[in-house]
């Protein structure tokens, strides 16, 4: 007897997962250094070609491309923060949006002049597919890394910011910063923690488009309204809100694709943004309900 | 003006956030589409010009290239008789090329041979004894972009043809290009909507019914007719279509389906999808729960690799057949194995001349060939033969002699020196060309054989093919 939904539900979680990834990094950039990165896209695509090279030229496998794109993302990443939008910290919220943009253009179209337009794939084992067709359902390991690595992700980030002072830091500037320096957190270690992790795991949910699909200039570009509506959704500024936001942002497109006419299949993402205004609406803190905090 | 003391507080609210990160996202967008982001190069800002190149020069995304090695070949003397007393130094034909963009892995083969084409045609003394130029621009094959190209084709470089275009550029702008009367003979587009519209309905004299498009490549209705014709014949009576939801993709897809009716076939379901995902899979899995023995796909290349993948790994099975755009050793390359069995149906790249084209074209460079990139070859002749034999470089006169240059009777050349020659003694002369006849219908739409390929591994293995004859029994509008 098959299951109903149940495959729905599969590749729901598979796209919520891509999308998690990102958008953790993107609210605790939020919430932490009270800015809107929209660089955050592009640290995503840097993290898809650290690891196809560390996959096509290195010959290492994916676990070892795993860590080479946070650890190389999450450097450059910093880097960036330190050399352009650090300089910027007092001049507000909207310069530093605005620098965000022009950031994301040169280096998109950077990374487009030294690697080339076209899309670059990884050289990977074919996925394994297990099926279940008495219960409706299949699943692949490939499928499986992807929503296993967002859940460790997760956890880590969880354990990260429960039980480490570290992290307990992060959670305290974010509530309060003044209060946070008040007594005595280096809350400039703090940025560089949340600009470090942020980066890192946009770098590796660009390993895992690039498995998925490939690796080219505006592979984290074309992801980032997802990110952004996952993080609204959630609560933007909350990591849990968003990890929350990714996955029903997920299986939402997945339920609209699947329940919608064929004539208007392609409509089925359009139909998740129609959901996101319409939670926002009636509760605009999103799922987490929390405003985020004064900076 | 005063200041907004509560700035800060504002922003800290969910709808100031909203409203801060919407507007960022359209200013985001909208600089991605002026700047070029999706590989986007600068809106056309920066033109390649290619003359005399011989395939050497090979343009680069958004670089200012000024071709070398230019052996000049104006005015050659006594062998342009045809020039008269317009006779220029130079004669401009602008290339709206793909250089960026989902497309960008066609434009190479494009470039080689409209820069191999250029070189015969300069060699030869040029037409009207002029040094024939290419000014190519960059549209990312992006509606605004192209119109904005267009626009400086003409206007800055002074263009006195076109030669470029695809189909999700030429039918939004359809009005636009009409109002410009200027010949565009392009090597790219397979839309329908060309089908009736373009050519100048076989009345040169009169121009208020031309629609000034010319197309060296045959249009979707020949090929999905015999992509239908193959699959039918084959014995699948019932497909799915799964296709993208841009002009080209959608516009090869309602071809197919009804080429595919009208024999007799039924199409089971078809799903559109957006492109850019991540995974395909709820589509595809929505897509075969319906019942059909083969399916067609139509998405542009590094989606139908995601799709490709995504339905291999769900063991969907069924006999595939690719739109003739996917022809590129990039999906071998990507998904050679996976796609393993797949039927590709194209224009059939081996016209009358492509034996003598073949060669010269592997000599030129490293391009890997494709249709559409023999069909460039013959559109930059007929271009330079029409303004040869027009004696000036009017557009309209240029127009005007399209038809005369190609259509049967006749002396028949294969290239620019031959046809120089016969023109130049007086001859009519038809243009056969390397990909087809190049025997332009009323419409501005040529004519010529389907082949239909395997994918495999290693490359695409032609099966068989479908003779235009048999074909043009089909089709009636064309």
């Amino acid at each position: 007897m098959a299951l109903p939904l149940v495959q729905e539900l599969i590749f729901g979680l598979v796209l919520g997962s891509f999308v998690a990834l990102g958008a953790v990094g993107f609210t605790l950039v939020y919430g932490l250094v009270d800015m809107i990165n929209f660089a955050h896209g592009e640290f995503i695509t840097i993290g898809a070609f650290a690891g196809l090279v560390a996959v096509s030229t290195g010959g290492f496998g994916l676990p070892v491309a795993l860590v080479v794109s946070f650890l190389v993302t999450a450097v450059v990443g910093w880097g960036i923060a330190q050399l352009i939008y650090e300089p910027l910290n007092d001049a507000g919220p909207i310069p530093l949006l605005l620098t965000s943009i022009g950031a994301g253009l040169a280096l998109r179209n950077g990374m487009r002049l030294v690697a080339g337009p076209s899309a670059r794939y990884l050289e990977l084992p074919s996925p394994t597919t297990y099926r279940f067709d008495e219960l409706g359902f299949f699943f692949t390991d490939q499928q499986m890394i992807v929503v296993g690595v967002a859940l460790a992700a997760v956890v880590a980030l969880h354990l990260f910011l429960s039980r480490t002072m570290l992290g307990i830091s992060m959670r305290a500037t974010a509530d309060n910063e003044d209060l946070a320096l008040v007594t005595g957190i280096d809350t400039k270690r703090v940025r560089h923690v949340v600009w470090l992790i942020s980066s890192g795991l946009a770098g590796v949910a660009g390993v895992l488009l690039a498995v998925s699909r490939s690796a080219n200039p505006s592979t984290g570009f074309d992801q980032l309204l997802l990110i952004l509506t996952a993080a609204i959704l959630g609560g933007a500024g909350s990591p849990y809100g968003a990890v929350v936001g990714a996955y029903l942002l997920g299986i939402g497109i997945s339920l609209a694709i699947t329940f919608l006419p064929t004539a208007v299949s392609d409509f089925g993402t359009t139909m998740a943004f129609v959901v996101l205004i319409a939670v926002l609406l009636v509760r605009p803190g999103g799922i987490v309900n929390q405003e985020v905090r004064s900076s | 003006m005063t200041e907004c003391p509560d700035a800060e507080d504002a922003l800290d609210s969910r709808r100031e956030f909203l409203k801060a990160a919407g507007v960022s996202a359209v200013l985001t967008t909208s600089l991605a589409g002026c700047v070029g982001t999706e590989g986007g190069g600068g809106g056309g800002d920066t033109a390649t010009t290619a003359a005399d190149t011989g395939g050497e020069t090979e343009a680069t995304d958004d670089t200012e290239t000024e071709a070398t090695g230019s052996t000049e070949t104006e005015d050659t003397g006594g062998d342009t008789t045809t020039a008269t007393e317009e006779s220029p130094d130079k004669v401009v034909v602008g290339q709206p090329a793909s250089l960026t963009g989902k497309w960008d892995f066609l434009q190479p083969a494009v470039t080689q041979s409209t820069d191999l084409a250029v070189s015969e045609i300069n060699d030869a003394g040029g037409p009207l004894g002029a040094k024939f130029e290419i000014s190519r621009r960059d549209t990312a094959v992006k509606p605004q972009q192209a119109r904005q190209v267009v626009q400086q084709l003409l206007n800055n470089d002074n263009a006195v043809a076109i030669n470029g275009l695809f189909s999700s550029e030429i039918v939004p702008l359809w009005d636009f290009l009409k109002q410009q009367t200027t010949p565009i003979v392009t090597p790219w587009p397979g839309t329908r909507f060309l089908d009736t519209r373009g050519g100048d309905k076989g009345t040169p004299e009169k121009m208020n019914d031309d629609g000034w498009v010319w197309r060296t490549v045959i249009g979707d209705t020949v090929h999905t007719a015999g992509a239908a014709q193959a699959m039918y014949e084959n014995d699948f009576q019932n497909v799915g279509i799964l296709n993208g939801t841009s002009a080209g993709e959608r516009g090869w897809a309602d071809s197919f389906q009804q080429a595919f009716e009208n024999l007799g076939g039924t199409v089971t379901k078809r799903v559109e999808v957006s492109e850019g995902q991540s995974s395909y899979q709820s589509s595809l899995n929505v897509l075969f729960q319906a019942d059909f023995d083969a399916w067609a796909l139509a998405a542009g290349l590094e989606d139908a690799t995601t799709i490709i993948r995504d339905w291999s790994a769900g063991g969907y099975g069924k006999q595939l057949l690719l739109e003739d755009g996917l022809m590129d050793p990039d999906l071998i390359e990507a998904v050679g194995e996976e796609a393993e069995g797949a039927w590709i149906a194209a224009g059939s790249t081996q016209g009358p001349n492509y034996d003598a084209f073949k060669p010269k074209f592997s000599e030129a460079g490293d391009a890997d060939i494709h249709t559409w990139g023999v069909a460039a070859y013959d559109a930059t002749n007929v271009i330079a033969l029409a303004i040869h034999r027009a004696g000036s470089t009017d557009p309209a006169a240029i127009e005007q002699h399209i038809g005369a240059v190609t259509r049967e009777g006749g002396t028949t050349v294969s290239t620019f020196p031959e046809g120089k020659d016969a023109l130049d003694a007086g001859d009519d002369i038809n243009y056969e060309g390397a990909v087809t006849q190049v025997d332009f219908t009323q419409f501005g739409n040529v004519w010529g054989d389907v082949a239909v390929s395997t994918v495999s591994p290693d490359g695409f293995d032609e099966e068989f093919s479908i003779g235009a004859d048999t074909l043009k029994q089909s089709i009636e509008n064309y």
